[in-house]
């Protein structure tokens, strides 16, 4: 095969594994209490801005990423507090003009605290690439996917193999059902967006190496995740990454062979095909019901 | 067991439950009958707390439990299998038999060693079950749903279990085999209230009964006295 071509679907792809991952934040948040944070993209950035400041204070790298976690963490459970629990409880979609305010909010205050210029964002490990079957490759690409796997993984497990995970899939199939077996549906909802916050802070760490870090980097992260969750389906954990694997080397693609101004595209058509053909989306699974 | 007192209950402006009172004593299986919309529903979904009380006092176990969250009163050892079923279809049977227990067992790792010698009374029960553990338990037939509701519920060792329509859109035969189950849980000392459409078959399981008409108690009594009762006979037994 092409040897540009290979390199641009891998490199692509690699990119869209962090799409992937902060679609899979909204799909968290989705799965509890059906709504989503539109402000994950501000939030992936606000964590990657407070992890370079971390930085900046003297934190080694890697007692770095927990507090840049942690931080995400408290940020997720801050926008469950204030924009999503009062209007879940009034059966509104408030949480929709809510999580985008907050988001405009996290916005305004990174542009005042760290300045509009995006950053370079340090990081120990290598860009210099390595080849790999006659593909270059940075190190760094491969932390970012090696990350995003290892944190999908783990939630998957506790998805699966703790009751806690299971109450989680209790809570999304029938919320007041799990509420009568003694789950608390709030605190689930409050875990899952604690979570989220987690995820969307990973993201911002892997991420910003690569792309530096400003105020910016979220409106064009989050729509192409957006893209993602809904091609893939609010459901699947293995959708996403397939569907962020595909999208990512599909821009990559477009911007080397069409140009660089056309990288956005493929994301927004592949929105539309998705919501016109499939709304539900391509791993959403409908519901088994057999009365 | 559980006392509820006058209590007041319903959906937005339109009030339901107009001073009902009933209680049920540990050990008894009472039933609560009565015709479509008379709040029969209700009542249990406001005692599990799905449905905030206007006024009025639900005691369980001595401890007053209205307003209170659901998780909360299932806490306090209360389990209700609600009316439609409502398994978690996504689910298999043997997770969703865990989750009846999740009050009691611990909540990452060790549950199913904790649970097994109870999933294994579920199965004995209900040996339908335990062959289909692994199965989404959405994919069950009605009859099988219910057990699994039943047993859901029995998984967490409650004080009192409440039963909305057991027998709600199964074949007769099955209805045989649900009220052989009911049965059984009687005799073994649970404290159960039951919720029946069927008021016949309700009667002759249980040791005391309400009918409920328009939100308030009309007649209660032991079944024998309700069996002789012509308004209960004309209204609800009729042929």
């Amino acid at each position: 095969m092409n040897q540009a071509l290979m390199q641009m679907t891998v490199s692509g792809a690699l990119m869209g594994l962090v799409y992937a991952l902060v679609a899979y934040g909204f799909q968290l948040t989705y799965a509890t209490s059906k709504s989503i944070n539109f402000g994950q993209g501000e939030l992936v950035m606000v964590s990657a801005f407070f992890s370079l400041t971390l930085t900046d204070l003297g934190l080694p790298y890697y007692l770095m990423i927990p507090g840049g976690l942690l931080f995400g963490v408290v940020a997720g459970l801050f926008v469950e507090r204030a924009g999503v629990r009062l209007a879940l409880e009034q059966k509104s979609e408030g949480w929709i003009l809510m999580t985008i305010i907050l988001g405009l909010f996290g916005f305004s205050a990174a542009e005042n605290i760290w300045g509009r210029d995006d950053r370079p964002f340090p990081t120990p490990i290598s860009s210099d690439p390595i080849q790999l079957f006659g593909i270059s490759i940075t190190p760094l690409e491969i932390s970012v996917a090696v990350g995003v796997f290892m944190i999908m993984a783990v939630i998957e497990l506790f998805k699966r193999k703790t009751l806690l995970g299971k109450a989680f899939e209790a809570v999304s199939a029938d919320r007041d059902a799990a509420e009568l077996m003694g789950i608390s549906a709030t605190r689930t909802i409050m875990l899952s967006y604690g979570l989220s916050g987690l995820v969307a802070a990973l993201a911002g760490i892997l991420i910003s190496p690569i792309t530096t870090v400003g105020p910016t980097m979220a409106s064009a992260l989050v729509l192409k995740a957006f893209s993602v969750a809904v091609v893939a389906g609010l459901e699947s954990g293995f959708g996403v990454v397939i569907v962020g694997l595909f999208l990512g080397s599909l821009e990559s693609l477009t911007s080397y062979y069409v140009g660089s101004g056309w990288r956005e595209a493929p994301g927004l058509v592949l929105l539309i095909l998705a919501l016109a053909v499939r709304p539900t989306g391509i791993f959403g699974k409908g519901v088994i019901r057999k009365v | 067991m559980l006392v509820v007192d006058n209590l007041h209950a319903g959906y937005g402006m339109s009030e339901v439950l107009m001073g009902t009172s009933l209680t049920v004593k540990k050990g008894t299986l009472v039933t609560l009958i009565g015709p479509n919309g008379a709040g029969k529903t209700t009542t249990m979904r406001t005692i599990s707390g799905g449905l905030k009380p206007t006024k009025g006092e639900i005691i369980l176990d001595g401890t007053p439990v209205q307003g209170l969250e659901p998780s909360k009163i299932a806490h306090l050892g209360l389990a209700h299998a609600p009316e439609g079923r409502k398994v978690f279809g996504p689910l298999s049977v043997e997770d969703n038999l865990l989750l009846g227990a999740f009050t009691r067992l611990p909540h990452f790792f060790g549950f199913r060693a904790k649970a097994a010698g109870d999933l294994e009374k579920v199965y004995e029960l209900f040996p339908r079950l335990k062959e289909r553990r692994k199965q989404a338990s959405g994919t069950l037939s009605g009859g099988e749903q219910q057990m699994l509701a039943i047993g859901r519920a029995l998984m967490a060792h409650p004080k009192l279990v409440l039963l909305d329509e057991p027998s709600m859109g199964l074949a007769p035969v099955i209805v045989d085999e649900v009220f052989a189950i009911i049965r059984r849980l009687k005799e073994s000392g649970i404290t159960l209230l039951l919720v029946e459409q069927s008021a016949k078959r309700a009667l002759e399981v249980a040791d005391y009964a309400y009918v409920m008409e328009r939100g308030r108690i009309a007649v209660e009594g032991v079944p024998a006295e309700l069996e002789k009762n012509e308004k209960v006979v004309a209204a609800y037994l009729g042929s």
